[in-house]
């Protein structure tokens, strides 16, 4: 504990570690896995959010009607935290709208929508064939104008990342290719399939955030992947890193834990401990902006459950929608009682089908009454401490339960509920069935919105301060003044208190005059109202 | 306000709370087994009366709190308490003695407090420790049948014979001659060795080292050491299930352990037992795997868990060999009770990254610094 | 043979240990209790944190501060009506008051809503920026005038002196959507909340 932080070089003791807390759930991704990586068909209409990522929405840059190539940017990256959409099929785009899109509950936000013209023409790419001939800075705006995200599944805008990590410095790079949620084998059959490729991506992210060294973590039970990582990195500075299969390693700070044994600092980053985390499909992607031009078009997702006769994982068009890619795996609707988008674990109850895969969509996930059966009622908590120990963030779950029912809010911030990472393991072995996450977002959002109110009163509360404060002043800079002259009042003295007699006179007045510029006003403002629009395109 | 919006995890593990209870109530059974072997049907009788009045009593107070009693009977939590109950009670209680103490069990000892979850004390030990403070001699007196205590008799005491005995001396009434009932048992067996022992003083313990401790040889006093064994094994099955953290247990006997090495002095006049009589000589196995641990009254964070074995080993210790009560889980499961929440508060795990440094970034030759720092 | 507790190592030893274990606890529970001591406010501040600041003076004082300070001195709690049932349940468990009902004569609970000017009707008197607890209203002498929307309280304090009555009040949504609910909803203080209201 007391060891002289500087003997610590995490650089210099790679091996798996141990994971705070875990679970190890029953494995579904056979299935999955049975088939290769199959090309999606194309579907006829595709909807593509212009928010896919964390950040800001990006820019529209088309009009509807107009006729689009694929691979053409349909919206531009607004600001740093913001990443281009492109058009991953050739078409027209007949709306741009508030649509559907996956999230938590019914959510609603603008949409490009895009009538493929089943051509395919794509739009000319520009290749690099070697990439080492470019600046590091150079290679990040390419994969700035790629319009690539965190594949992982949390979506921030990779080249934003990487530009902090070249500001910081970072050290380590590690690609996560961990997965280990039940259901999901998106990482698992790109990197058994297409490692040379996810490789050359790592490669490029190395050399893009000059890390000294680069380190590829999967789960041990992974067999046919590791094996072609280990052909694939054969000549290559990268390592392989083996780790023990449990749930949750594939989450950022768990990842940094079973890979270097290190603890990113409380409230700090891992760029700030000089570790980059980024995922094995996010590699990919660079790989494809770089080596062979090609904008984040489409991504891996596995398409899982039981109704599915087929499961299998589809390289499918960002914006296709989801009831068509079941369709396409030959979904069972009577067995269909709804979608998880993500695993069965971490991911989002999705509303409808008719919803697009986006960026971060790495797994869809069919249920049935067979598999996912209604949850339990929910008994009372009996305090067995079985979600302490498998909580990968150490905190208390049983007690921030106690807290979160009686709405403690000091206590729940004491106790590090910002801490928790939303895993569910804690969900996931409570006896009681206690829906334990569900909690802790409602109680997040309580802190969030307490806060918020808070930050607002507090603010109002200085200005009414200041308001008293400049009132007094000027009231005795007034008199100041007046004391020698003559009883003149101004119309803007502001210590004056409100006088309805006083007031008559000015609004009778003030009326006429506005009476008078509303008869001859219709001309001009309509003048003004045209330049206003002009400003705005 | 928003729609309600199901949150992840949608996959659930397969433990629950009504298995855990079934579990634990099925790792008694190699103890209550031992213990009806040695000491005949008393026990299966005392459990079996217990777990009719509690379930019944558990239906009830949850119908009076409004909720659904089919629902809260199904967690079984009132089946444990009985059964650990009915275990502690001395077998031969009469009928009214038991279903006193446990109502207070069911009804102040949890159903007070808000039921399951909220109780800040065992419940099986409030009923327990109710009637030791209410009926001390009865609480102390082991009616068993007189085969079971007669070293090397022939006859066992699970005939029926000392099956009838026995449910005559639950239920007198079924009698016409109650007195001649208690004229065929032992009228006062002493509970265990522990505290024949501390009864009569340093002589009998060696009487007992000499002769009743040995295995295998049936009287009240070996009897003890087997069922010690039953419940050892069950706590074990308990742990190897992962039921119980090994937390608790561990830190009672470890402290048990240490403070009868510290204080046991053979040959002296002084009243300190072996370990081995601590340890096998009374109750310590079934309160330290099954009473202590129980999840509700007990500390949570794992820390916790050692410094409330340690409080509850040291007061059963203390108890024991100063105190005037006879034996002492119930209290010091009590006592430990009261510092859970203090614990809790007090023994709070680190975070993960709390108060860890940033890791400087000294960059040693990667093959270098794999060799020079081999494992650390 | 010596109980090994008699011997003056194991004396040592253990009494060592034992003062060790009692020092580390103390420790613990004095730090504890100092920072307890160190986060807790005065009673003007906690009462005036639990009040909206709102600044409209329905209450008949000046704003929230000096409120805050009315009922230090044992004045009614149930005075402020943008704070709602809320308030008063909060207040009324820190000053260990009985909860009552809003005091109508003071007004009544209104959705959150911003004062916003029809900036064609408005005659420039500046009569609403000098209402303006919050300094919220910009704009000068005869010229058009224009509410911060961040800035306002919603106090209501600038549509009365209006000569032209151009302000509306405008209700906005208050805060981000709600997603998550307690999947027990109906403890703590919700359930307090309606028994009070």
């Amino acid at each position: 504990m007391s060891q002289s932080p500087h003997h610590k070089s995490f650089t210099a003791r790679l091996r798996a570690h141990k994971i705070f807390g875990g679970i190890k759930p029953a494995v579904y991704k056979a299935d999955a896995l049975r088939s290769r990586v199959m090309p999606a068909p194309l579907p006829g209409n595709l909807v593509l959010p212009l928010l896919q990522h964390q950040g800001q929405p990006a820019m529209a840059v088309v009009e509807v009607g107009q006729a689009v190539l694929k691979y053409q940017v349909l919206a531009m990256g607004n600001g740093p935290l913001s990443v281009p959409v492109h058009a991953p099929t050739s078409g027209v785009i007949t709306a741009i709208a508030d649509s559907a899109v996956p999230g938590f509950g019914a959510q609603v936000q603008r949409c490009i929508h895009l009538q493929a013209d089943g051509l395919d023409t794509a739009a000319e790419l520009q290749p690099c064939l070697d990439y080492r001939a470019l600046s590091h800075l150079q290679l990040l705006a390419l994969i700035d104008a790629a319009g690539i995200c965190g594949l992982g599944g949390a979506g921030f805008p990779t080249a934003e990342k990487l530009r902090v990590s070249i500001e910081q410095g970072v050290e380590l790079l590690i690609i996560n290719a961990a997965e280990c949620e039940p259901y999901i084998s998106a990482d698992e059959s790109l990197i058994r399939e297409r490692a040379d490729r996810v490789v050359s991506g790592a490669e490029i992210l190395q050399s893009v955030c000059l890390a000294k060294r680069c380190v590829i973590a999967i789960e041990k039970d992974k067999a046919d992947a590791i094996e072609a990582l280990s052909t694939a990195l054969q000549d290559s500075s990268i390592e392989l890193l083996v780790l023990n299969s449990k749930f949750p390693t594939g989450g950022e700070r768990q990842i940094i834990q079973a890979v270097t044994g290190f603890e990113v600092p409380r409230g700090l980053l891992p760029v700030d401990a000089g570790i980059l985390v980024q995922n094995a499909g996010t590699a990919y992607a660079v790989h494809n902006a770089i080596v062979e031009g090609k904008p984040c078009i489409s991504r891996i997702t596995t398409l899982t459950g039981s109704p599915l006769q087929t499961p299998k994982n589809f390289e499918a068009l960002i914006g296709t929608p989801v009831s068509f890619l079941f369709e396409m795996c030959g979904i069972d609707k009577s067995q269909h009682t709804g979608t998880i988008m993500g695993g069965s674990l971490m991911g989002i109850e999705l509303d409808s089908d008719e919803v697009p895969l986006i960026k971060t969509t790495n797994c869809l996930l069919a249920k049935s009454t067979g598999e996912f059966p209604d949850p339990a009622p929910e008994q009372a908590c009996i305090r067995c401490g079985y979600c302490a120990d498998v909580c990968p963030a150490r905190l208390l779950p049983q007690q921030l339960y106690a807290f979160s029912r009686s709405e403690d809010l000091d206590q729940l911030e004491e106790h590090g509920l910002a801490d928790c990472i939303e895993c569910g393991a804690c969900a996931y072995v409570c006896p009681s069935h206690i829906p334990l996450v569900q909690y802790y977002r409602a109680s997040k959002q309580a802190i969030a919105e307490r806060d918020r109110q808070f930050q607002t009163s507090k603010q109002w509360q200085s200005r009414f301060q200041f308001h008293q404060y400049r009132l007094k002043k000027e009231t005795t800079k007034a008199l100041d003044k007046k004391l020698p002259g003559a009883e003149k009042t101004t119309a803007n003295e502001p210590a004056q208190p409100f006088s309805r007699d006083q007031a008559r006179d000015e609004i009778a007045a003030a009326v006429r005059r506005v009476a008078a510029r509303h008869s001859n006003r219709t001309a001009p403002s309509s003048a003004k109202d045209k330049a206003k629009d002009k400003d705005r395109h | 306000m928003g729609r309600i919006v199901t949150s992840s995890p949608m996959q659930h593990g397969s433990l629950d709370t009504n298995r855990i209870m079934l579990l634990v109530v099925a790792a008694c059974l190699p103890g209550v087994l031992i213990g009806t072997w040695f000491f005949g049907y008393g026990i299966l009788i005392n459990i079996s009366l217990a777990v009719i009045a509690a379930l019944v009593l558990e239906a009830c107070l949850v119908k009076i709190r409004g909720r659904e009693p089919r629902l809260y009977l199904a967690d079984n939590s009132a089946l444990v308490t009985a059964v650990l109950f009915g275990i502690a009670i001395p077998p031969g209680s009469q009928w009214s003695l038991l279903l006193m103490g446990i109502a207070f069990a069911i009804v102040i000892g949890k159903h007070a407090f808000g039921g399951l979850g909220q109780n800040a004390f065992n419940p099986a030990m409030c009923g327990y420790l109710f009637l030791l403070l209410t009926f001390p001699l009865e609480m102390t007196s082991w009616h068993i049948p007189n085969d079971a205590i007669v070293a090397g008799s022939s006859f066992s005491p699970i005939a029926w014979q000392g099956f009838l005995q026995a449910l005559l001396l639950t239920f007198p009434f079924l009698t016409s001659d109650p007195s001649g009932i208690q004229a065929t048992v032992d009228g006062l067996a002493m509970a265990t060795p522990l505290i024949e022992f501390k009864m009569a003083g340093p002589n009998a313990l060696r009487a007992a080292q000499e002769n009743g401790l040995s295995l295998f040889a049936r009287s009240s006093q070996t009897g003890w050491e087997l069922v010690n064994f039953g419940y050892l094994l069950g706590g074990l099955f308990l742990l190897f299930k992962r039921i119980i953290n090994w937390h608790i247990p561990v830190s009672i006997l470890a402290t048990i352990v240490v403070l009868s090495i510290l204080f046991y002095a053979p040959g002296s006049t002084s009243i300190y037992g072996t370990t081995y009589l601590h340890l096998f000589g009374s109750a310590t196995m079934i309160g330290a795997f099954f009473i202590a641990t129980d999840p509700v009254s007990a500390a949570t964070t794992n820390k916790g868990r050692l410094v409330y074995g340690i409080i509850i080993g040291a007061s059963i210790y203390a108890i024991r060999v100063w105190g005037s009560y006879l034996d002492s889980i119930a209290i010091a499961v009590l006592f430990g009770n009261f510092c859970a929440p203090l614990l809790d508060h007090f023994c709070r795990p680190r975070l993960y990254g709390e108060n860890r440094p940033l890791p400087t970034t000294e960059n040693l030759p990667r093959a270098a610094a794999e060799n020079n720092e081999p494992g650390s | 043979m010596y109980p090994l507790i008699d011997t003056i190592y194991v004396q040592v030893i253990s009494g060592s240990l034992v003062l060790l274990l009692a020092a580390h606890l103390g420790l613990k529970i004095w730090q504890a209790l100092l920072r307890q001591r160190l986060l807790q406010r005065s009673l003007l501040e906690r009462i005036n944190r639990l009040l909206p600041q709102t600044q409209c003076g329905q209450c008949g004082y000046e704003g929230c501060l000096p409120y805050a300070r009315e009922i230090c001195r044992g004045d009614a709690i149930n005075k402020c009506p943008p704070g709602g049932p809320e308030t008063i349940v909060r207040l009324a468990a820190l000053m260990h008051r009985p909860v009552e009902p809003l005091n109508p004569a003071h007004g009544q609970v209104k959705p959150f809503a911003v004062a916003v000017i029809r900036e064609a009707e408005c005659i420039g008197c500046t009569k609403c920026i000098q209402a303006c607890p919050v300094d919220a209203i910009i704009g000068g002498p005869k010229l058009m005038h224009t509410v911060i929307e961040q800035e306002c309280t919603g106090c209501d304090l600038c549509v009365e002196p209006c000569p032209v009555d151009c302000i509306d009040m405008i209700s906005r949504a208050w805060g981000n959507p709600v997603i998550w609910l307690l999947p027990s909803s109906g403890v703590g203080v919700r359930q307090q909340l309606d028994t009070a209201v």
